[in-house]
């Protein structure tokens, strides 16, 4: 890692600066207490049945244009998955290579070229198949059940062009991974990881990308993808 | 510094209010936004708690930034980035431009960010040599025409379909049509081309999170992952109040943001970026840089009134819901932050009362911003103590010193006080009509030219009290 000259002093004269602005002689070491953190108690505390997250998902998520399918098993969702790629008059797709999508989602049965997006290929090499592609599937790891939400983390396997290039996005969980609130995929995020440890990168998508900068008119597709569809597995 | 205006802010507002289209793209707008808001607040169980709970953790944030800000710093460097301190905004143009240098970066991708517009960062990199685009369709448009945003939310919300699709126009060579999905269409696969392309991207940052050294990024577009995924490079640039503590803070404030800003439950797009990508990863960018900018920042802070302002998380809500900015909209305020937030932020960071001082009085102290605010800033208090301030300063004009030189010196006796009441009740009488003042004056001017006066009562209120007195008791 390389430190740009000067910067160390620029650094120590800056804090000094907002120190001195809290009326500091130098900078507090000593971690504050703090009384509030995160959300309201309230929200932290509140009890979710079961089945409540994935009926506030479908719900939520349809309400922002999406699709949500439950199925029973992993030849269901590559079905799910098939069936969808024919009605969008898919010709390719881009995957993760997630073990758990590969555990539960058959590629050669798709019935159009997949391509996996992992180390055999090279980096421009496979943002130009992403995006090429009509359709990228991701695996998601949590899902928020309050928001229509789903949480995508970054990694060799996993990369951030395939939810984010193609004009359809297709996101396949686990019932049992859809939580009620944000805070809960932080709190076990954090634990799972340890705090120097996260994913280079977590997108929370919630919904097609969309804008509204033209005349107050909502408009979708305007970056990312048009379309958002959910593939739940009641596994 | 910003670069001042030419007009006078009343001279502004004059010109604004001649803009009939604006005026009414501007009141449609904060009509629908604010609804929306109304709507998002109602739904989200126990609102005030939510006000109460963000107001909690960005004051414990600000009051203790230096700390935040030390463990922020290190644990960016842990996952791998580097940090810059900019005093200024030259400064953080300075080693903006010079990291761009050194990369060799022909084209810049950037995702909307109102702290580059704060210390104007497009001109210095186009000087340098380098092409810039913006890629939130808002700012695109607004590069195209060479304007400013005129609302922090909906930036480009004084320009029409037709405007737009003339610019488009220009750019493609041949016509492109105005309605909606044609124009969202042409802006796709132009910035498209651009984000492929592009050397480095340039974000801002919503929220950084000072435990896990993250930059948190919200659009609906989903234009700051495309800018931050394809890059090689990223350089993320954020005021240095825009922290939390915890990772876990991010649910209350991107809670707030969105349904304060716009009425959704979240935005489409919540990016947490924790520094470049790592050795195995494939996309995302190599080099991974966070200039954090104080210009100005730290006045406010050592001021614990004015503190409370930088508690603000940009979601543009007090603008929505002001009956100034509903009637001259933003470009009319001359300043990078407008509405009601910017009217008391301005003076401050740009240490002019002189020029900026008069940005308080563009509001009516109805307080309808502090009411509205997720953070719940005191918006009006913080607006009158400002042009106190302006006014012990010495910056207000002569007419205005001597007028209310001469009313302390009535109002303080009781004597005095009679006889001005006197005075005015008699010396009134040619000019009052229905019980309203309505000509000209020329030393009111500014009161009658566009609301009547009200006359002072024949009786003043001290004599009617002493009359009934008599009547009720014998």
């Amino acid at each position: 890692m390389t430190v740009i000259h000067g910067d160390l002093s620029r650094e120590t004269q800056f804090l000094q600066t907002v120190a001195k602005a809290l009326g500091r002689d130098k900078a507090l070491s000593v971690a504050p207490t703090r009384q509030e953190a995160g959300p309201p108690a309230f929200w932290r505390e509140q009890q979710f049945e079961n089945t409540q997250p994935l009926a506030l998902f479908k719900t939520n998520l349809e309400a922002l244009t999406g699709k949500v399918v439950i199925v029973r098993d992993g030849s269901e969702a590559t079905n799910q998955i098939k069936l969808w790629l024919k009605v969008l008059n898919a010709k390719s797709a881009i995957l993760w290579d997630h073990p758990t999508l590969r555990k539960y989602i058959e590629p050669a049965q798709l019935g159009v070229k997949a391509v996996f997006w992992n180390n055999e290929r090279s980096r421009e090499e496979l943002i130009e198949i992403a995006e090429q592609s009509d359709v990228g599937i991701t695996w998601v790891d949590y899902a928020i059940g309050y928001t229509g939400t789903v949480a995508l983390f970054n990694g060799a396997a996993t990369g951030r062009s395939v939810s984010l290039l193609p004009p359809t996005h297709i996101a396949v969980m686990r019932q049992a991974d859809i939580v009620p609130t944000m805070s809960t995929v932080m709190r076990e995020l954090l634990a799972r990881c340890g705090q120097g440890n996260l994913p280079s990168a977590i997108d929370f998508i919630t919904g097609p990308s969309r804008t509204s900068d033209i005349e107050m008119d909502l408009s979708i597709g305007v970056h990312g993808p048009v379309r958002i569809w959910a593939v739940v597995i009641e596994d | 510094m910003s670069e001042r205006p030419a007009l006078q802010l009343r001279d502004r507002a004059v010109k604004a209010l001649k803009d009939d289209q604006m005026r009414q793209a501007v009141r449609n707008a904060v009509d629908r936004l604010s609804g929306n808001k109304e709507k998002a607040a109602r739904e989200l169980p126990h609102w005030e708690q939510w006000r109460e709970q963000t107001r909690l953790i960005r004051q414990h944030t600000i009051d203790n930034l230096d700390y935040y800000l030390k463990m922020l710093t290190d644990n960016v460097r842990k996952a791998g980035g580097q940090v810059h301190f900019a005093l200024t905004a030259e400064a953080a143009r300075g080693i903006i431009t010079g990291l761009c240098q050194q990369y060799e970066a022909k084209l810049v991708v950037k995702s909307k960010s109102m702290v580059t517009e704060e210390i104007h960062l497009n001109p210095a990199l186009e000087k340098a040599g380098m092409e810039v685009v913006e890629s939130d369709l808002a700012e695109y448009i607004l590069q195209l025409a060479g304007e400013t945003p005129s609302h922090i939310i909906v930036p480009a919300i004084h320009k029409n379909r037709y405007q737009i699709a003339d610019l488009f126009s220009q750019v493609a060579g041949e016509k492109v049509e105005s309605d909606t999905p044609a124009l969202t269409r042409f802006a796709r696969q132009t910035l498209r081309e651009k984000f492929m392309e592009a050397d480095i991207g340039i974000t801002g940052c919503n929220f950084a999170v000072a435990e896990t050294g993250s930059v948190t990024l919200v659009t609906n577009e989903g234009n700051a992952r495309l800018s931050t995924a394809l890059p090689r490079v990223v350089i993320s640039v954020m005021g240095m109040e825009r922290l939390v503590p915890a990772f876990e803070d991010l649910e209350t404030v991107l809670s707030m943001l969105p349904r304060s800003a716009t009425g959704q439950k979240l935005t489409s797009y919540i990016s947490v970026i924790n520094g470049p990508r790592q050795a195995a990863d494939i996309d995302g960018c190599e080099k991974f840089h966070l200039v954090i900018v104080d210009n100005g920042r730290s006045r406010i802070l050592a001021d614990e009134e004015y503190r409370q302002s930088l508690n603000c998380i940009r979601c543009g809500a007090c603008f929505n819901v002001c009956p100034v900015y509903r009637q001259i909209g933003g470009h009319a305020y001359g300043s990078v932050y407008g509405g009601p937030i910017g009217s008391v932020i301005t003076p401050l960071l740009e240490n002019d009362f002189a020029f900026w001082g008069e940005l308080p009085y563009a509001s009516t102290l109805c307080a309808a911003c502090t009411s509205t605010c997720p953070a719940k800033i005191p918006l009006q208090e913080l607006l009158l103590k400002l042009r106190a301030h302006r006014v012990s300063a010495g910056y207000t004009n002569t007419f205005e010193k001597i007028a209310f030189g001469l009313w302390k010196r009535f109002f303080k006796l009781p004597g005095t006080y009679k006889f001005a009441m006197k005075a005015a009740s008699l010396g009134q009488k040619p000019l009052v009509k229905n019980g309203y003042i309505t000509a000209r004056i020329p030393l009111l001017a500014n009161w009658t030219n566009s609301r009547y006066l009200p006359a002072a009562a024949d009786e003043t209120f001290r004599d009617r009290w002493k009359k009934r007195k008599k009547q009720v008791s014998p």
